[in-house]
């Protein structure tokens, strides 16, 4: 260890300021810091495969005679129109692709800091529970819009660019909005329940487990009960088809599940305001000191 | 005054932490004692604004403590007594990030981080991963990041612990260092006597929730009470209880030394009166200097 005072002690001449948003070093360092992982660059890499796939439709689409010997007969498919967005941004595999990076770069948020008693630093700080928590919602937020409104909002770009005309957008005026709305529907959710799974153990890795455990479990029970009494209400257990539901609701398309979008958009916020009830508890500023 | 509370009163349900709690504290390093439970963390808690006193009122640089919260953490720094710290992060980033979130600007934040991780000694490893720190280094890490902006005093809890005897004297100099040349005022809460005594001119002694004694280091020990230290040939029992019905307190040493603390007002004859009624015989006699480890024992009435 190197010999204390290597330099000797001096004051600091600036000035503290008052931040407007005290949350913010919390965000940026908490996004900086999942992006320090090896692991993470390739899964967040990964989870803009999707984006890719439907971009290179879009060009299709537009392309229909040139590529005819490749698509033989599926150009319905390529048909593009809101639900084409919305199979998008509402499918298993985008939603699934959520999780993972999610997982991956934003379980540890709370957990990380309970298991380094790390709280007591922060609320030393001129910071409330309410900064604290903006600063670790604002790194899933960064993720979720990352991977559906920057993406969804690029391929409306990319289609009157590839279409030549506006004619795209004056037909679907609303479709924006719709991108943004969903986007902001999934990142309220995500944020609430990823920090409410971060706050339940002190190890990351559990957490990992918790936020691909209960995403995957609610759809195998919903599954099984599905089976059981054969009624389109058990999607209520499962998240992944609540989310899909909601998004069929904003893009104004057909529900998948017989039974009012409303009872989905419930749950989610059942959900939210359960997570609201927990981090409340678990971060407590009068347990940092021991 | 830096630090001034008013009858500060706290109860966790029906335990009461504090009772009407008075002091006045001025410059320099002041030690903050008093066995498990007496309420010195609840005190911290109360004075960096994290629990609201059920009653009294409290000022921390003139900062109040029920409506001036923030103002008060961004002129504390606060070293707690567990280890923290965010996985992840090298030296110079986790120092920094808390001097933003002082309301450092960023790049002032950085350069101040690179200045106090050389002050305490954390310089050549201020670029390694915190994971792969050492207990010792942890804990100059936490009085770094509680110096990073610069702050008008210093809580620090235990900031001795888990450091061997070369670390804990080089960490006491720093304390002593920051409290005597930089005008940083210095908070010590401790259950080590001997850094409390090291360091501090001023001592407060809370004992179950209440103010035990609170002044000068030098005053306490002469106001109080005096110690005597003898050896005794005959029935210590019996000496003993003799001297404790005249409101003295007696305690036996393993080495057979038996300390006398008697109020200020009391006779030293006494002793020698308990000792011809007991028939002992005194076969040492000296008016000791108290150190504060006789001051805890006198005022908490704890070994």
């Amino acid at each position: 260890m190197a010999t204390v005072r290597e330099k000797g002690y001096t004051h600091w001449d600036g000035k503290l300021g008052e931040r407007r948003f005290p949350w913010w070093p919390i965000a940026r360092t908490g996004i900086l810091l999942a992006f320090r992982k090896k692991r993470f660059k390739f899964i967040f890499a990964g989870a803009f495969i999707p984006s890719i796939v439907f971009l290179v439709g879009l060009y299709i689409s537009e392309r229909l005679e040139d590529f005819k010997a490749i698509i033989q007969g599926s150009d319905r498919l390529l048909n593009i129109d809101p639900k084409y967005f919305a199979t998008y941004l509402a499918s298993d595999w985008l939603l699934f692709l959520i999780v993972l990076v999610l997982a991956y770069g934003a379980g540890g948020l709370i957990a990380d800091d309970l298991k380094h008693n790390s709280l007591q630093l922060y609320f030393s700080r001129p910071l409330g529970k309410k900064d604290y928590l903006a600063g670790k919602m604002s790194v899933v937020a960064f993720f979720v819009l990352i991977l559906t409104a920057l993406p969804g909002l690029l391929l409306i770009v990319f289609k009157l660019v590839f279409a030549g005309s506006f004619k795209f957008f004056l037909q679907y005026p609303w479709l924006p909005l719709s991108v943004l709305g969903y986007s902001a529907l999934l990142t309220v959710f995500f944020a609430f329940y990823v920090l409410l799974l971060s706050a339940l153990s002190k190890n990351s890795r559990y957490v990992f487990i918790l936020i691909f455990g209960a995403y995957i479990f609610s759809n195998v029970l919903f599954g099984i009960l599905h089976e059981i009494f054969e009624t389109p209400y058990m999607a209520l257990f499962s998240v992944p088809a609540n989310l899909q539901q909601a998004g069929a609701f904003v893009f104004g398309q057909k529900l998948p599940h017989a039974f009012p979008a409303v009872w989905s958009f419930a749950v989610l916020a059942g959900i939210c305001g359960l997570s609201a009830v927990v981090l409340n508890r678990k971060i407590r500023s009068v347990e940092v000191i021991k | 005054m830096s630090i001034e509370v008013k009858d500060l009163s706290f109860r966790y349900g029906k335990i009461v932490a504090l009772d009407g709690v008075t002091m006045r504290l001025g410059e320099g390093a002041v030690g903050l004692l008093g066995p498990n439970g007496a309420g010195k963390s609840t005190l911290l808690r109360i004075l960096l604004g994290f629990l609201v006193p059920e009653r009294g009122e409290g000022r921390v640089l003139d900062y109040d403590i029920r409506r001036e919260q923030a103002m008060i953490r961004r002129s504390v720094g606060y070293m707690p007594e567990s280890d923290c710290f965010v996985a992840g992060m090298d030296a110079v980033t986790f120092t920094a990030y808390f001097g933003e979130l002082s309301g450092m600007p960023r790049q002032e934040a950085m350069k101040r981080a690179h200045e106090v991780l050389f002050y305490v000694g954390l310089g050549e490893s201020r670029y390694r991963l915190l994971d792969t720190y050492s207990a010792g280094m942890k804990q100059r890490l936490k009085l770094a990041q509680a110096l990073v902006h610069d702050p008008k005093i210093l809580f620090l809890d235990e900031p001795t612990s888990n450091l061997d005897p070369t670390g804990r004297a080089e960490v006491l100099e720093l304390i002593r260092d920051i409290s005597a040349h930089k005008s940083v005022q210095v908070l010590l809460s401790s259950h080590i006597l001997d850094d409390i005594e090291a360091l501090c001119e001023t001592v407060v002694i809370l004992n179950k929730g209440k103010l035990a004694a609170e002044g000068r280091m030098a005053d306490l020990r002469a106001i109080n009470y005096s110690l005597y230290e003898l050896r005794i040939k005959g029935d210590v029992d019996a000496f003993r209880k003799d001297l404790e019905s005249s409101g003295s307190r007696v305690d036996e040493m393993e080495d057979g030394l038996v300390k006398v603390y008697m109020v200020e007002a009391a006779d030293p004859m006494d002793i020698f009166r308990a000792a011809g009624r007991t028939g002992a015989q005194l076969r040492y006699f000296v008016k000791s200097r108290t150190s504060l480890e006789d001051l805890f024992a006198g005022v908490v009435g704890v070994d």
